[in-house]
């Protein structure tokens, strides 16, 4: 089992009321899963996600990632934890945009302490594999949303996590780019990466072979409606 | 890593061009200062430093020490150092030496005369034992025995001999005042390092008996001290200091008076260690012509270089915790791809210092500007070429590192420790506590530049006080020029003043001593006795003849002036008067002063003018006439006035030179005026404003720029609510003052705290003077109202602009 989560809570006080963002969420996760986590705005999808991606913590129960107790592990072996499994596709991109293409998706190598020699056969690699090795010298603000997501995705990838973290990947692209991307998320599934995704298209939510509904913070056995 | 982190930094500092300029400017221009402050302080700490046996080394001064307190003074007498040769033990070598100003040294073999030569000492071998020198040619056993004999230094044989090997030099004969001839016995390199042993002649001691020093050499006196006497001597290896130090008080207490001794007064002789010599400005160092170098002056300049620094720091911070927000979309994408806090702060410290750095890069060009501005601060031997130094490079290296971290470290925490959930789904809080940070930082700024603008105001009123106080002697219009003092003979000086009273352009011509106000110091002790108790007064002596009272515009209260030049008459200034114990001046008339056995009267009263600089209050003054021509003449200046109307200044002082040379065709001819020499009482005061408004405008202007920055900042992210308030019938009067107010407020605090801060160091700065100007509250208040109109001015240039923006636009953009 690739990460487990046994009754998660997680609330906001609001004028002395605690309002659910997360309300006992249990999830069994194995390797090479792909996941879907369905939901309407403000349901929780990127909370869970977030608390998956240890980015973000909870008040009650247990989150058990490949073996290792997350929920009272320390901050810095969290960190080591994350930045050694799990890559993260953002809506937004969230490229940096001091930087170029070739340098956003080497930054994850650099942080893993990986010698120089090592990092360019990698990056290469990637940049071939994604068809963006003429555009390896542009800024973000050079390219297209989609072609952006692409060095996304590669960024997110380039550490060989085993599990991917995707919030709503397609939400910026048009249908055909956001085909494209979810082609490629079933690709990278195929090759055995844990993928579990949050987004609102059922479309998108088919590629996966599980899908998880979510409401109000809970999770919901039957889609509504 | 690193090459990631210097490119980010790159791409930062240049996308935010504006903001990278005012953070290298500010940092900039502290580090010049500090630099230039840097050389100055390794240069005066490293005089002396390298002379063998250094820690041995002693130069003897003399303390006067009497119950009101210790005069201190940088000769000694002639016998001191034959008394320490037989009474003091654990000294090595023992040696004496008298400054020499020769009119002029003739190098026979070449027939070529070279007038005033400095840094000329008689002295005796064992000079050279106690200063180790390297000898180029001769050697240190044999010479400065015999009179008549004279070593060099390489650098003053090479002016002498121009390109003659040093060796072809020993047995050449050099002749002082056409009178004295010496032997070169021996030629000295000269020191690489920086020393305050400058001498450059080293003429053998008994040859100083042929010389008009041979009244000096030869006096026996024990308590008569000399400022061109000195002793240096070198204790055996191992014999502490304080055995020395004992010993020279028992001897001084052995030779002092014992009545005076028993009253606590004494003269004591003390062995000042060579590591004093270059900073004790008690006592001086052998080059008077170079102002001392102080600790003092270096520890104010430090401070101003330290507060330079801190503004150009706060710069930093608050331009760089102000952006913050846009920099969190990167923290926020680069935890999430794995860097921890510690990689964060690294990347933020390293952009720090890159920007550092590049300040610091400028600054080297403007510190080299700098060195020509307070050309009058640094010592000449200061020079760009120190900048290689290691300990300087050194230095350099360490402050940029502190500066990096004290501009660089709040920031980095500050960046580093955004959550990256908040920042990726844009819920950073509004961080209040760093924005509270920021106006503490801001307003310490205007603290600093407000305490400079106020110190600034103070010190210009003083000096424009100190200018122009009518200090109760004329000075327009009136020069003096100095007479040979070689020649001494009365009838020539008549002849020169005769000769000058045919010019129609000068009128008013005195022959006299030095002028009511001035340096010079010729004081003497007097008794008088009143109603059967004595009492001692040391008067100030003025020498001149009839015509010098109206010249300078001197006042007579009661009596009359001298009846002629040379009788024994004194006119008492009003100090004096009081001193002595009147009131009214016609009770002080016909009373007598005692010198001595001999008694002398009082003939007239004068009114009271300043002889000093306005720092010392006015002390006892007696105007004679030249009371002392059958052992010494003491009318040595003459003094003139030239008819204001007159046109051709440069012509009439032409004229006089004429003149002069016919009389005197040996001497050169200097003329002083009056005006001026007062003006050049208070030029350490203008040095010090010089550096103030400097320091003022520097500070003024890193401030002005991180206002700026603040300004440009806080009013863009502002837009959306001006185009709101606009839309809703806000006039721009109303959107200036709400864009302003937060700003003002700071100011208005600053200046609240500034202004008892720049009170309190005005009033010590004040105190070195006897005559001040007020500390009146409109500098205050001019200070404060400067500082709001500049920032006013500063605000307006964005916030009018973003006012006036038409509120469709940015309302439209959001």
């Amino acid at each position: 089992m690739l990460l487990q989560l046994n009754h998660i809570y997680k609330w906001v006080k609001q004028g002395g009321k605690r309002v659910f963002l997360l309300n006992d969420i249990s999830l069994d996760v194995e390797e090479g899963e792909f996941i879907s986590i369905m939901g309407p705005s403000g349901s929780g999808k990127s909370t869970l996600l977030n608390v998956i991606g240890m980015l973000d913590e909870f008040q009650e129960g247990e989150y058990i990632f490949d073996g290792e107790p997350v929920h009272s592990l320390k901050e810095k072996q969290r960190a080591k934890l994350y930045k050694e499994y799990i890559g993260f596709v953002f809506q937004a991109y969230h490229l940096i945009d001091e930087l170029t293409v070739y340098e956003n998706i080497e930054t994850p190598l650099l942080y893993k302490n990986i010698k120089s020699s090592e990092r360019k056969a990698l990056v290469a690699d990637m940049l071939d594999r994604f068809n963006i090795v003429g555009k390896k010298d542009l800024f973000p603000a050079q390219l297209s949303g989609g072609q952006q997501q692409l060095v996304g995705i590669a960024r997110a990838l380039i550490a060989k996590p085993k599990l991917i973290l995707a919030d709503e990947p397609t939400g910026n692209l048009n249908s055909k780019q956001g085909e494209e991307i979810m082609e490629l998320f079933k690709e990278l599934n195929t090759e055995g990466v844990t993928i579990i995704q949050a987004t609102h298209s059922e479309s998108n939510a088919a590629y996966g072979n599980r899908i998880i509904h979510l409401l109000d913070g809970s999770k919901q056995l039957q889609p509504q409606n | 890593m690193l090459k990631n982190y210097i490119k980010i930094a790159w791409r930062n500092i240049w996308n935010n061009k504006l903001f990278s300029f005012i953070n290298v400017i500010s940092l900039a221009i502290g580090f010049s200062a500090s630099f230039v402050i840097g050389l100055m302080v390794y240069y005066d700490f490293t005089f002396d430093k390298f002379h063998k046996d250094g820690d041995r080394i002693y130069r003897a001064t003399t303390q006067f020490i009497s119950p009101e307190g210790t005069d201190h003074f940088n000769g000694v007498n002639a016998l001191l150092a034959d008394a320490l040769k037989q009474d003091v033990s654990g000294l090595e070598n023992v040696s004496a030496f008298y400054t020499y100003r020769p009119l002029k040294v003739e190098v026979e073999s070449r027939d070529l005369v070279f007038k005033k030569p400095n840094h000329v000492i008689f002295t005796d071998s064992d000079y050279f034992k106690v200063i180790d020198y390297n000898w180029l040619a001769g050697n240190k056993a044999t010479s400065l025995l015999e009179p008549n004999e004279v070593v060099l230094t390489q650098q003053r044989a090479e002016s002498y001999f121009p390109n003659t090997p040093v060796e072809n030099l020993i047995g050449k004969i050099l002749m002082y005042n056409d009178s004295i001839p010496a032997k070169i016995t021996g030629v000295v390199a000269n020191f690489e390092e920086r020393s305050d042993f400058v001498f450059q002649e080293f003429i053998s001691l008994p040859t100083a008996l042929q010389s008009d020093l041979k009244s000096m050499v030869t006096n026996t006196i024990w308590d008569s001290y000399n400022s061109d006497a000195q002793v240096l001597f070198k204790t055996l290896p191992g014999v502490a200091g304080n055995t020395i130090q004992e010993q020279l008080d028992n001897l001084s207490k052995s030779r002092a008076d014992k009545d005076d001794l028993a009253d606590g007064e004494w003269s004591r002789f003390y062995a000042q260690p060579l590591e004093e010599l270059h900073f004790d400005t008690r006592y001086g160092t052998f080059d008077y012509s170079v102002p001392q170098a102080s600790k003092k002056v270096l520890l104010n300049l430090g401070i101003v270089a330290l507060f330079l620094l801190l503004l150009g720091s706060i710069n930093f911070i608050n331009l760089t915790t102000a952006q913050a927000t846009q920099r969190a979309r990167e923290i926020g994408i680069r935890k999430t791809l794995g860097s921890s806090k510690k990689q964060l702060i690294f990347q933020f410290l390293g952009e720090t210092f890159l920007l550092t750095l590049l300040s610091a890069l400028v600054s080297v060009v403007l510190a080299f500007w700098l060195l020509r501005v307070f050309a009058g601060f640094i010592p000449s031997g200061l020079n760009f070429g120190l900048f290689a130094n290691p300990w300087i490079i050194t230095a350099m290296l360490v402050l940029l590192v502190v500066v990096t971290l004290l501009s660089g470290m709040y920031p980095a925490f500050v960046l580093s420790g955004f959550k990256p959930v908040s920042v990726l789904k844009n819920r950073l809080s509004s961080q209040t506590s760093a924005t509270g940070f920021r106006k503490g930082l801001t307003v310490f700024q205007f603290v600093v530049a407000q305490v400079f603008i106020i110190g600034t105001l103070l010190v210009g009123k003083q000096i424009d006080y100190l200018m122009h106080k009518d200090i109760g002697v004329n000075t327009a219009n009136i020069a003096y020029v100095k007479l040979p003092w070689n020649d001494a003979a009365i009838t020539k000086k008549k002849l020169l003043k005769n000769k000058l009273a045919t010019i129609p352009e000068l009128s008013t011509i005195s022959l006299g001593g030095a002028p009511p106000a001035s340096m010079y110091i010729n004081s003497n002790l007097v008794e008088f006795s009143k109603d059967g108790e004595t009492i001692e007064v040391l008067q100030e002596q003025r020498f001149g003849d009839a015509t010098y009272f109206d010249l300078y515009g001197l006042e007579l209260l009661a009596g009359r002036k001298p009846i002629n030049d040379t009788i024994k008459e004194y006119v008492i200034n009003e100090t004096m008067l009081h001193k002595l114990g009147f009131t009214a001046p016609e009770e002080a008339v016909g009373q007598q002063l005692l010198m001595g056995s001999k008694s002398y009267p009082i003939v007239g009263v004068m009114r009271d003018f300043n002889e000093k600089p306005l720092n010392s209050d006015i002390q006892p003054v007696v105007f004679v006439g030249d009371i002392y021509r059958d052992w010494f003449s003491q009318f040595n200046m003459l003094h003139f006035k030239i008819e204001p109307k007159t046109q051709d200044l440069a012509g009439t002082l032409e004229k006089v030179e004429d003149i002069w040379k016919s009389v005197y065709p040996d001497s050169d001819f200097e003329i002083q005026f009056m005006d001026e020499t007062v003006a050049n009482f208070y030029r350490s005061q203008q040095r010090t404003q010089k550096l103030l408004n400097w320091a003022t405008g520097l500070a003024i202007l890193i401030s002005a720029l991180g206002l700026l920055a603040l300004v440009i900042y806080t009013t863009e992210r502002r837009i959306k609510e001006i185009g709101i308030r606009k839309v809703l019938g806000a006039s721009l009067m109303e959107l200036q003052v709400l864009l302003c107010k937060d700003f003002l407020k700071l100011i208005a605090i600053a200046f609240v705290i500034a202004a008892p801060i720049a009170y309190w160091r005005m009033h010590i700065w004040l105190e070195d003077f006897a005559y001040k100007t007020e500390m009146s509250w409109w500098v205050f208040a001019l200070s404060g109202i400067g500082m709001v109109v500049l920032a006013l001015a500063i605000m307006s240039f964005k916030t009018l602009r973003t006012a006036m923006r038409n509120p469709v636009k940015s309302l439209r953009t959001e």
